[in-house]
Protein backbone atom coordinates (compact mmCIF):
# COMPACT_ATOMS: atom_id res chain seq x y z
CA UNK A 1 0.00 0.00 0.00
CA UNK A 2 1.74 2.91 -1.17
CA UNK A 3 -0.82 5.40 1.26
CA UNK A 4 -1.26 7.68 -2.25
CA UNK A 5 -4.64 7.14 -2.98
CA UNK A 6 -7.45 8.72 -5.38
CA UNK A 7 -10.19 9.43 -3.24
CA UNK A 8 -10.24 8.30 0.31
CA UNK A 9 -13.85 8.28 1.95
CA UNK A 10 -14.02 8.64 5.34
CA UNK A 11 -17.06 6.22 6.97
CA UNK A 12 -17.65 2.53 5.85
CA UNK A 13 -21.35 1.98 6.87
CA UNK A 14 -23.84 1.72 3.95
CA UNK A 15 -23.36 5.31 2.50
CA UNK A 16 -19.66 4.88 2.41
CA UNK A 17 -19.13 1.12 1.42
CA UNK A 18 -22.00 1.84 -1.80
CA UNK A 19 -19.92 5.11 -2.84
CA UNK A 20 -16.62 2.54 -2.56
CA UNK A 21 -18.26 -0.69 -4.45
CA UNK A 22 -19.85 1.89 -6.92
CA UNK A 23 -16.83 4.18 -7.62
CA UNK A 24 -15.08 1.41 -8.15
CA UNK A 25 -16.70 -0.49 -10.86
CA UNK A 26 -14.74 1.35 -13.69
CA UNK A 27 -11.72 0.10 -11.79
CA UNK A 28 -10.56 3.67 -12.89
CA UNK A 29 -9.68 5.02 -8.94
CA UNK A 30 -7.48 4.01 -5.97
CA UNK A 31 -9.94 3.99 -3.40
CA UNK A 32 -9.08 3.85 0.11
CA UNK A 33 -12.00 3.64 2.62
CA UNK A 34 -11.30 4.72 6.42
CA UNK A 35 -13.95 3.60 9.52
CA UNK A 36 -13.06 4.41 13.08
CA UNK A 37 -14.49 1.12 14.07
CA UNK A 38 -16.01 -1.48 11.98
CA UNK A 39 -18.75 -2.06 9.59
CA UNK A 40 -21.82 -2.26 10.96
CA UNK A 41 -20.63 -1.10 14.37
CA UNK A 42 -22.78 1.93 14.22
CA UNK A 43 -26.04 3.23 12.37
CA UNK A 44 -25.88 0.52 9.72
CA UNK A 45 -25.79 -1.96 12.05
CA UNK A 46 -28.50 -1.08 14.19
CA UNK A 47 -31.59 -0.59 12.05
CA UNK A 48 -34.25 -1.99 10.81
CA UNK A 49 -33.50 -1.63 7.38
CA UNK A 50 -36.73 -0.42 5.30
CA UNK A 51 -36.34 0.51 2.06
CA UNK A 52 -39.29 3.14 2.75
CA UNK A 53 -40.52 5.40 0.15
CA UNK A 54 -44.18 6.52 -0.06
CA UNK A 55 -44.65 8.87 2.64
CA UNK A 56 -41.22 10.26 2.43
CA UNK A 57 -41.98 14.03 1.62
CA UNK A 58 -41.70 16.65 0.20
CA UNK A 59 -42.57 14.83 -2.84
CA UNK A 60 -39.41 15.50 -4.49
CA UNK A 61 -37.63 13.48 -0.87
CA UNK A 62 -40.06 10.81 -1.91
CA UNK A 63 -39.48 10.22 -5.40
CA UNK A 64 -34.98 10.27 -5.07
CA UNK A 65 -36.48 7.38 -2.72
CA UNK A 66 -38.51 5.26 -5.32
CA UNK A 67 -35.23 5.90 -7.68
CA UNK A 68 -33.13 4.19 -5.45
CA UNK A 69 -35.61 1.44 -4.32
CA UNK A 70 -35.99 0.52 -7.99
CA UNK A 71 -32.34 0.14 -7.98
CA UNK A 72 -32.38 -2.56 -5.92
CA UNK A 73 -32.89 -5.49 -7.85
CA UNK A 74 -30.39 -4.43 -10.25
CA UNK A 75 -27.88 -3.79 -7.11
CA UNK A 76 -28.39 -7.84 -6.34
CA UNK A 77 -27.50 -8.60 -9.48
CA UNK A 78 -24.08 -6.97 -8.68
CA UNK A 79 -23.11 -7.38 -5.40
CA UNK A 80 -25.28 -10.52 -4.69
CA UNK A 81 -28.18 -11.82 -2.15
CA UNK A 82 -29.03 -8.78 0.19
CA UNK A 83 -32.02 -10.70 1.11
CA UNK A 84 -33.65 -7.54 -0.63
CA UNK A 85 -37.76 -8.05 -0.47
CA UNK A 86 -40.14 -5.64 -1.77
CA UNK A 87 -42.90 -6.54 0.37
CA UNK A 88 -45.33 -3.53 0.10
CA UNK A 89 -45.43 -0.87 3.17
CA UNK A 90 -48.56 -0.56 5.40
CA UNK A 91 -48.57 3.45 7.13
CA UNK A 92 -51.26 2.49 9.82
CA UNK A 93 -53.75 5.20 11.12
CA UNK A 94 -56.03 4.77 13.89
CA UNK A 95 -58.08 8.00 13.39
CA UNK A 96 -60.93 8.27 10.81
CA UNK A 97 -59.79 12.07 10.80
CA UNK A 98 -56.22 11.32 9.12
CA UNK A 99 -57.95 9.84 5.93
CA UNK A 100 -58.54 13.46 4.64
CA UNK A 101 -54.20 13.70 5.00
CA UNK A 102 -53.70 10.53 3.93
CA UNK A 103 -55.78 10.88 0.52
CA UNK A 104 -53.26 14.66 -0.02
CA UNK A 105 -50.17 12.45 0.67
CA UNK A 106 -51.08 9.92 -1.73
CA UNK A 107 -52.07 12.73 -4.68
CA UNK A 108 -48.63 14.75 -3.94
CA UNK A 109 -46.81 11.74 -4.41
CA UNK A 110 -48.96 10.62 -7.51
CA UNK A 111 -47.73 13.63 -9.32
CA UNK A 112 -43.98 12.20 -8.89
CA UNK A 113 -45.29 8.41 -9.91
CA UNK A 114 -45.32 7.10 -6.60
CA UNK A 115 -48.48 5.17 -6.01
CA UNK A 116 -50.24 5.28 -3.04
CA UNK A 117 -53.54 3.37 -1.83
CA UNK A 118 -55.44 4.65 1.14
CA UNK A 119 -57.15 2.08 2.45
CA UNK A 120 -59.82 0.99 4.70
CA UNK A 121 -60.04 -1.00 7.73
CA UNK A 122 -61.30 -3.98 6.08
CA UNK A 123 -59.00 -3.73 3.18
CA UNK A 124 -55.92 -3.53 5.79
CA UNK A 125 -57.28 -6.58 7.76
CA UNK A 126 -57.31 -8.90 4.15
CA UNK A 127 -53.62 -7.83 3.49
CA UNK A 128 -52.85 -8.33 7.25
CA UNK A 129 -55.08 -10.53 9.14
CA UNK A 130 -52.96 -9.92 12.33
CA UNK A 131 -53.37 -5.94 12.20
CA UNK A 132 -55.23 -5.18 15.04
CA UNK A 133 -59.05 -4.11 14.13
CA UNK A 134 -58.71 -0.99 15.63
CA UNK A 135 -57.24 0.55 13.26
CA UNK A 136 -59.01 2.80 11.40
CA UNK A 137 -56.86 2.64 7.69
CA UNK A 138 -53.63 2.71 6.35
CA UNK A 139 -51.77 4.04 3.24
CA UNK A 140 -50.26 1.38 1.16
CA UNK A 141 -47.45 1.11 -1.67
CA UNK A 142 -46.46 -1.53 -3.46
CA UNK A 143 -42.82 0.23 -3.67
CA UNK A 144 -41.69 -0.29 -0.20
CA UNK A 145 -39.64 -3.26 1.77
CA UNK A 146 -37.10 -4.10 3.46
CA UNK A 147 -33.39 -5.43 2.93
CA UNK A 148 -30.87 -7.42 5.56
CA UNK A 149 -28.53 -4.55 6.88
CA UNK A 150 -25.64 -6.76 7.89
CA UNK A 151 -25.31 -8.81 4.26
CA UNK A 152 -25.97 -5.59 2.42
CA UNK A 153 -23.13 -3.78 4.14
CA UNK A 154 -21.10 -6.96 4.00
CA UNK A 155 -21.30 -7.29 0.08
CA UNK A 156 -20.58 -3.70 -0.92
CA UNK A 157 -17.77 -4.10 0.73
CA UNK A 158 -16.76 -7.69 -0.63
CA UNK A 159 -18.06 -6.62 -3.97
CA UNK A 160 -15.65 -3.29 -3.30
CA UNK A 161 -12.67 -5.28 -2.19
CA UNK A 162 -12.78 -7.39 -5.51
CA UNK A 163 -12.61 -3.86 -7.52
CA UNK A 164 -9.24 -3.54 -5.51
CA UNK A 165 -11.15 -1.35 -3.10
CA UNK A 166 -8.57 -0.83 0.14
CA UNK A 167 -9.82 -1.16 3.37
CA UNK A 168 -8.63 0.21 7.04
CA UNK A 169 -10.97 -0.55 9.89
CA UNK A 170 -10.74 0.76 13.70
CA UNK A 171 -8.35 3.53 12.65
CA UNK A 172 -10.06 6.41 13.42
CA UNK A 173 -9.50 9.81 11.65
CA UNK A 174 -7.50 12.84 13.36
CA UNK A 175 -6.70 15.73 11.49
CA UNK A 176 -7.14 16.39 7.68
CA UNK A 177 -4.39 18.78 6.33
CA UNK A 178 -4.32 20.59 2.58
CA UNK A 179 -0.91 19.95 1.34
CA UNK A 180 0.12 20.52 -2.20
CA UNK A 181 -2.99 20.62 -3.51
CA UNK A 182 -3.55 17.32 -1.95
CA UNK A 183 -5.67 16.13 1.50
CA UNK A 184 -2.99 14.67 4.04
CA UNK A 185 -5.25 12.31 5.79
CA UNK A 186 -3.84 11.59 9.13
CA UNK A 187 -5.37 8.70 11.12
CA UNK A 188 -4.41 6.53 14.25
CA UNK A 189 -2.40 4.47 12.28
CA UNK A 190 -1.24 5.68 9.37
CA UNK A 191 -1.22 9.02 7.25
CA UNK A 192 -2.72 9.07 3.67
CA UNK A 193 -2.50 11.40 0.69
CA UNK A 194 -5.63 11.72 -1.20
CA UNK A 195 -6.61 13.87 -4.10
CA UNK A 196 -10.10 13.78 -3.31
CA UNK A 197 -12.05 13.30 0.45
CA UNK A 198 -15.34 12.23 0.55
CA UNK A 199 -17.56 12.55 3.91
CA UNK A 200 -19.55 9.67 4.61
CA UNK A 201 -19.24 9.27 8.48
CA UNK A 202 -23.06 9.53 9.53
CA UNK A 203 -23.40 10.45 13.20
CA UNK A 204 -20.04 11.42 13.11
CA UNK A 205 -19.67 13.84 10.11
CA UNK A 206 -20.16 16.54 12.02
CA UNK A 207 -16.88 16.02 13.99
CA UNK A 208 -14.96 14.79 10.24
CA UNK A 209 -16.64 18.24 8.61
CA UNK A 210 -14.76 20.14 11.60
CA UNK A 211 -11.25 18.41 11.11
CA UNK A 212 -11.77 20.47 7.32
CA UNK A 213 -13.32 23.58 8.76
CA UNK A 214 -16.89 22.90 7.64
CA UNK A 215 -19.73 23.31 9.79
CA UNK A 216 -22.41 20.43 8.73
CA UNK A 217 -26.03 20.92 10.29
CA UNK A 218 -26.67 17.49 11.15
CA UNK A 219 -28.22 16.15 14.49
CA UNK A 220 -27.52 12.83 16.01
CA UNK A 221 -31.26 11.02 17.10
CA UNK A 222 -31.91 7.67 18.85
CA UNK A 223 -33.84 5.29 17.95
CA UNK A 224 -34.90 2.31 20.09
CA UNK A 225 -36.13 -1.60 18.48
CA UNK A 226 -37.35 -4.47 20.14
CA UNK A 227 -36.62 -8.07 18.94
CA UNK A 228 -38.85 -10.68 19.26
CA UNK A 229 -37.66 -14.40 19.37
CA UNK A 230 -38.30 -15.97 15.73
CA UNK A 231 -42.12 -16.25 15.09
CA UNK A 232 -44.33 -18.33 12.62
CA UNK A 233 -45.44 -16.05 9.62
CA UNK A 234 -47.06 -13.36 11.01
CA UNK A 235 -46.46 -10.02 9.13
CA UNK A 236 -45.96 -10.07 5.19
CA UNK A 237 -45.52 -6.66 4.43
CA UNK A 238 -43.04 -3.85 6.12
CA UNK A 239 -45.28 -2.20 8.48
CA UNK A 240 -44.43 1.70 9.58
CA UNK A 241 -43.24 0.86 12.55
CA UNK A 242 -41.73 -2.92 12.18
CA UNK A 243 -41.38 -5.85 10.16
CA UNK A 244 -40.53 -9.26 10.04
CA UNK A 245 -37.39 -11.16 9.11
CA UNK A 246 -36.47 -13.95 7.15
CA UNK A 247 -35.33 -15.92 10.38
CA UNK A 248 -39.33 -15.25 11.76
CA UNK A 249 -38.16 -12.49 14.39
CA UNK A 250 -40.15 -9.30 14.29
CA UNK A 251 -38.28 -6.07 14.89
CA UNK A 252 -40.47 -3.44 16.71
CA UNK A 253 -40.08 0.34 17.23
CA UNK A 254 -39.99 3.92 15.93
CA UNK A 255 -38.47 6.34 18.13
CA UNK A 256 -36.54 9.67 18.14
CA UNK A 257 -34.36 10.97 20.84
CA UNK A 258 -31.79 13.72 20.79
CA UNK A 259 -29.36 12.42 23.40
CA UNK A 260 -26.17 12.63 21.84
CA UNK A 261 -24.43 9.44 20.59
CA UNK A 262 -25.94 7.50 23.99
CA UNK A 263 -27.25 3.77 22.56
CA UNK A 264 -28.44 2.92 25.73
CA UNK A 265 -31.99 1.34 25.43
CA UNK A 266 -34.55 2.92 28.28
CA UNK A 267 -37.22 1.46 30.11
CA UNK A 268 -40.00 4.44 29.09
CA UNK A 269 -39.21 4.05 25.70
CA UNK A 270 -39.36 -0.40 25.79
CA UNK A 271 -42.78 -0.25 27.46
CA UNK A 272 -43.92 2.28 24.96
CA UNK A 273 -42.50 0.50 21.87
CA UNK A 274 -44.37 -2.85 23.77
CA UNK A 275 -47.06 -1.01 23.73
CA UNK A 276 -46.95 0.38 20.30
CA UNK A 277 -46.34 -2.96 19.08
CA UNK A 278 -49.43 -5.00 20.86
CA UNK A 279 -51.61 -1.96 19.69
CA UNK A 280 -50.91 -3.06 15.72
CA UNK A 281 -50.54 -6.50 16.39
CA UNK A 282 -52.50 -7.53 19.26
CA UNK A 283 -51.03 -11.46 18.70
CA UNK A 284 -47.44 -9.94 19.41
CA UNK A 285 -48.54 -9.60 23.46
CA UNK A 286 -47.86 -13.46 23.91
CA UNK A 287 -44.41 -12.92 21.99
CA UNK A 288 -41.20 -12.88 23.68
CA UNK A 289 -38.41 -10.18 23.42
CA UNK A 290 -34.99 -11.62 23.43
CA UNK A 291 -33.36 -8.15 23.34
CA UNK A 292 -33.70 -4.25 22.44
CA UNK A 293 -31.18 -2.49 21.04
CA UNK A 294 -30.53 0.97 20.24
CA UNK A 295 -29.00 3.16 17.23
CA UNK A 296 -28.22 7.00 16.66
CA UNK A 297 -29.38 7.97 13.43
CA UNK A 298 -27.89 11.04 11.92
CA UNK A 299 -30.64 13.65 10.67
CA UNK A 300 -29.65 16.86 8.62
CA UNK A 301 -31.02 19.73 10.48
CA UNK A 302 -33.96 20.29 7.71
CA UNK A 303 -34.75 16.51 7.50
CA UNK A 304 -33.02 16.13 3.96
CA UNK A 305 -29.62 14.34 2.50
CA UNK A 306 -26.59 16.30 1.67
CA UNK A 307 -24.90 15.61 -0.88
CA UNK A 308 -22.47 16.50 -3.34
CA UNK A 309 -18.94 19.10 -3.03
CA UNK A 310 -18.36 20.96 -0.34
CA UNK A 311 -18.21 24.13 -1.76
CA UNK A 312 -15.58 25.92 0.16
CA UNK A 313 -13.43 23.27 -0.15
CA UNK A 314 -12.09 22.13 -3.53
CA UNK A 315 -12.49 18.19 -4.71
CA UNK A 316 -14.31 17.67 -0.94
CA UNK A 317 -17.64 15.80 -0.92
CA UNK A 318 -20.06 14.97 1.69
CA UNK A 319 -22.69 12.52 1.57
CA UNK A 320 -24.94 12.65 4.91
CA UNK A 321 -28.63 11.40 5.10
CA UNK A 322 -30.82 9.82 7.22
CA UNK A 323 -32.74 7.09 5.67
CA UNK A 324 -28.75 5.74 4.15
CA UNK A 325 -30.22 1.88 3.59
CA UNK A 326 -32.93 3.44 1.56
CA UNK A 327 -30.92 5.74 -0.53
CA UNK A 328 -27.33 3.72 -0.55
CA UNK A 329 -27.95 2.24 -4.28
CA UNK A 330 -28.95 5.51 -5.64
CA UNK A 331 -26.08 7.69 -3.79
CA UNK A 332 -23.63 5.27 -4.71
CA UNK A 333 -24.59 6.26 -8.26
CA UNK A 334 -24.69 9.65 -8.55
CA UNK A 335 -22.01 10.35 -6.77
CA UNK A 336 -20.09 8.36 -8.60
CA UNK A 337 -21.10 10.25 -11.84
CA UNK A 338 -20.00 13.49 -10.02
CA UNK A 339 -16.09 12.09 -9.21
CA UNK A 340 -16.01 10.52 -12.67
CA UNK A 341 -17.91 12.90 -15.02
CA UNK A 342 -18.26 15.98 -12.98
CA UNK A 343 -22.11 16.18 -13.37
CA UNK A 344 -25.02 13.98 -12.36
CA UNK A 345 -28.24 12.75 -13.99
CA UNK A 346 -30.00 14.00 -11.18
CA UNK A 347 -30.00 17.52 -9.97
CA UNK A 348 -28.32 18.00 -6.82
CA UNK A 349 -29.29 21.36 -6.39
CA UNK A 350 -31.89 21.05 -3.74
CA UNK A 351 -29.08 18.19 -1.70
CA UNK A 352 -25.82 20.82 -1.72
CA UNK A 353 -24.40 21.84 1.86
CA UNK A 354 -25.09 25.33 0.74
CA UNK A 355 -28.66 25.25 1.14
CA UNK A 356 -27.99 26.11 4.55
CA UNK A 357 -26.79 29.30 3.91
CA UNK A 358 -29.31 30.84 2.11
CA UNK A 359 -30.70 31.21 5.35
CA UNK A 360 -34.13 32.50 3.93
CA UNK A 361 -34.64 31.00 0.97
CA UNK A 362 -35.11 27.57 2.55
CA UNK A 363 -37.36 27.42 4.97
CA UNK B 1 -12.32 -28.44 17.73
CA UNK B 2 -12.37 -28.29 14.35
CA UNK B 3 -13.57 -26.36 11.55
CA UNK B 4 -17.35 -28.08 12.21
CA UNK B 5 -17.96 -27.48 15.69
CA UNK B 6 -20.43 -25.62 16.85
CA UNK B 7 -19.87 -22.22 18.69
CA UNK B 8 -22.76 -20.95 19.01
CA UNK B 9 -25.84 -22.85 19.49
CA UNK B 10 -28.66 -21.33 18.92
CA UNK B 11 -28.12 -20.01 15.44
CA UNK B 12 -25.75 -22.92 14.56
CA UNK B 13 -22.29 -20.84 13.80
CA UNK B 14 -19.16 -23.37 13.68
CA UNK B 15 -15.94 -22.20 14.27
CA UNK B 16 -14.71 -21.95 10.57
CA UNK B 17 -17.11 -19.07 10.01
CA UNK B 18 -16.19 -17.51 13.79
CA UNK B 19 -12.44 -17.51 11.72
CA UNK B 20 -13.59 -16.63 8.69
CA UNK B 21 -15.58 -13.52 10.01
CA UNK B 22 -12.02 -12.43 11.72
CA UNK B 23 -10.05 -12.67 8.53
CA UNK B 24 -12.20 -10.33 7.21
CA UNK B 25 -10.98 -8.10 9.66
CA UNK B 26 -13.48 -7.88 12.31
CA UNK B 27 -11.51 -8.25 16.00
CA UNK B 28 -14.56 -7.76 18.39
CA UNK B 29 -17.40 -10.23 19.48
CA UNK B 30 -19.87 -7.53 18.78
CA UNK B 31 -18.53 -7.17 15.12
CA UNK B 32 -18.46 -10.80 14.24
CA UNK B 33 -22.03 -10.82 15.49
CA UNK B 34 -22.92 -8.73 12.84
CA UNK B 35 -21.37 -10.53 10.40
CA UNK B 36 -22.06 -13.96 11.22
CA UNK B 37 -25.34 -13.73 13.81
CA UNK B 38 -23.27 -15.32 15.99
CA UNK B 39 -24.76 -14.78 19.99
CA UNK B 40 -28.26 -13.38 18.03
CA UNK B 41 -30.23 -16.18 19.00
CA UNK B 42 -32.70 -16.48 22.37
CA UNK B 43 -29.47 -17.19 24.61
CA UNK B 44 -28.04 -13.93 23.31
CA UNK B 45 -24.65 -15.29 23.71
CA UNK B 46 -24.72 -16.13 27.26
CA UNK B 47 -23.18 -19.70 25.83
CA UNK B 48 -21.04 -18.59 23.36
CA UNK B 49 -19.37 -15.25 24.56
CA UNK B 50 -16.23 -16.87 26.12
CA UNK B 51 -15.62 -19.34 23.39
CA UNK B 52 -15.53 -16.55 20.56
CA UNK B 53 -13.97 -14.34 22.75
CA UNK B 54 -10.79 -17.51 23.14
CA UNK B 55 -11.07 -17.82 19.69
CA UNK B 56 -10.26 -14.55 19.01
CA UNK B 57 -7.72 -13.95 21.41
CA UNK B 58 -5.79 -16.57 20.17
CA UNK B 59 -6.28 -15.69 16.26
CA UNK B 60 -5.11 -11.98 16.82
CA UNK B 61 -2.21 -13.48 19.66
CA UNK B 62 -3.94 -11.04 22.27
CA UNK B 63 -4.58 -11.99 26.10
CA UNK B 64 -7.89 -12.80 26.70
CA UNK B 65 -8.76 -10.38 28.99
CA UNK B 66 -7.75 -7.55 25.99
CA UNK B 67 -10.67 -9.00 24.14
CA UNK B 68 -14.13 -7.37 25.28
CA UNK B 69 -17.37 -9.77 25.84
CA UNK B 70 -20.52 -8.84 23.95
CA UNK B 71 -22.72 -5.54 24.81
CA UNK B 72 -25.51 -7.18 26.84
CA UNK B 73 -28.72 -5.54 26.04
CA UNK B 74 -32.47 -6.06 28.03
CA UNK B 75 -34.23 -8.04 29.02
CA UNK B 76 -31.17 -10.02 30.03
CA UNK B 77 -33.53 -13.33 29.22
CA UNK B 78 -36.66 -13.79 27.11
CA UNK B 79 -39.79 -11.68 28.00
CA UNK B 80 -43.41 -11.47 27.42
CA UNK B 81 -44.55 -8.67 25.56
CA UNK B 82 -47.52 -7.95 27.69
CA UNK B 83 -45.17 -7.78 30.64
CA UNK B 84 -43.33 -4.97 29.29
CA UNK B 85 -46.26 -3.46 28.42
CA UNK B 86 -46.23 -0.26 30.75
CA UNK B 87 -47.91 2.66 31.86
CA UNK B 88 -45.14 4.94 31.11
CA UNK B 89 -45.71 7.09 28.09
CA UNK B 90 -42.79 8.13 26.41
CA UNK B 91 -43.08 11.00 23.30
CA UNK B 92 -40.37 9.85 21.44
CA UNK B 93 -42.05 6.67 20.11
CA UNK B 94 -43.90 7.82 17.14
CA UNK B 95 -46.04 6.24 14.73
CA UNK B 96 -45.07 6.73 10.98
CA UNK B 97 -47.96 7.67 9.22
CA UNK B 98 -48.83 10.55 11.04
CA UNK B 99 -44.97 11.99 11.02
CA UNK B 100 -44.65 12.30 7.49
CA UNK B 101 -48.50 12.84 6.25
CA UNK B 102 -48.28 16.57 5.07
CA UNK B 103 -50.15 19.10 6.68
CA UNK B 104 -52.79 21.45 5.14
CA UNK B 105 -50.78 24.38 3.31
CA UNK B 106 -47.49 22.18 3.32
CA UNK B 107 -45.75 23.07 -0.15
CA UNK B 108 -42.67 21.03 -1.87
CA UNK B 109 -39.43 22.89 -1.80
CA UNK B 110 -39.31 23.92 -5.31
Amino acid sequence: MSNQYDVVIIGSGVVGSSIAFHLSESRQKEILVIDKDYPLSGTSGSTQAWVWVHNKTPSWYGELSMLSAELYPFLERKIGDVEYKRTGGIAPFFSESDRDSARRLAEKQAEVGIEIDVLNRDQVLEKEPALSPNIAGATFSKIDGNVNPFRLVELYIKAAKKNHVQFSFYNPVIAIKRNKGMFKVITKNDVFMAKQVIMAAGPWTKEVGKLLGVDIPVKQVRGQILVTEPLAPLIKHTIGGMRQADNGEVLIGYSKEEVGYDRRTTLDVIQDTAKMAVEYLPDLAKANIVRCFAGVRVIPNDGLPILGPVPTIDNAYIAVMHSGITLSPIVGTVMTELLMHGETSIDLKKLRLDRFNESNSYV
Amino acid sequence: MDDSTIVCKCEEINLAEIETAIKSGAHTFDDIKRLTRCGMGPCQAKVCSNLVRQIISESLDKPLSDIRPPRMRMPLKPTRISALVGDEESSSVISVFSESAPKEGDEDHV
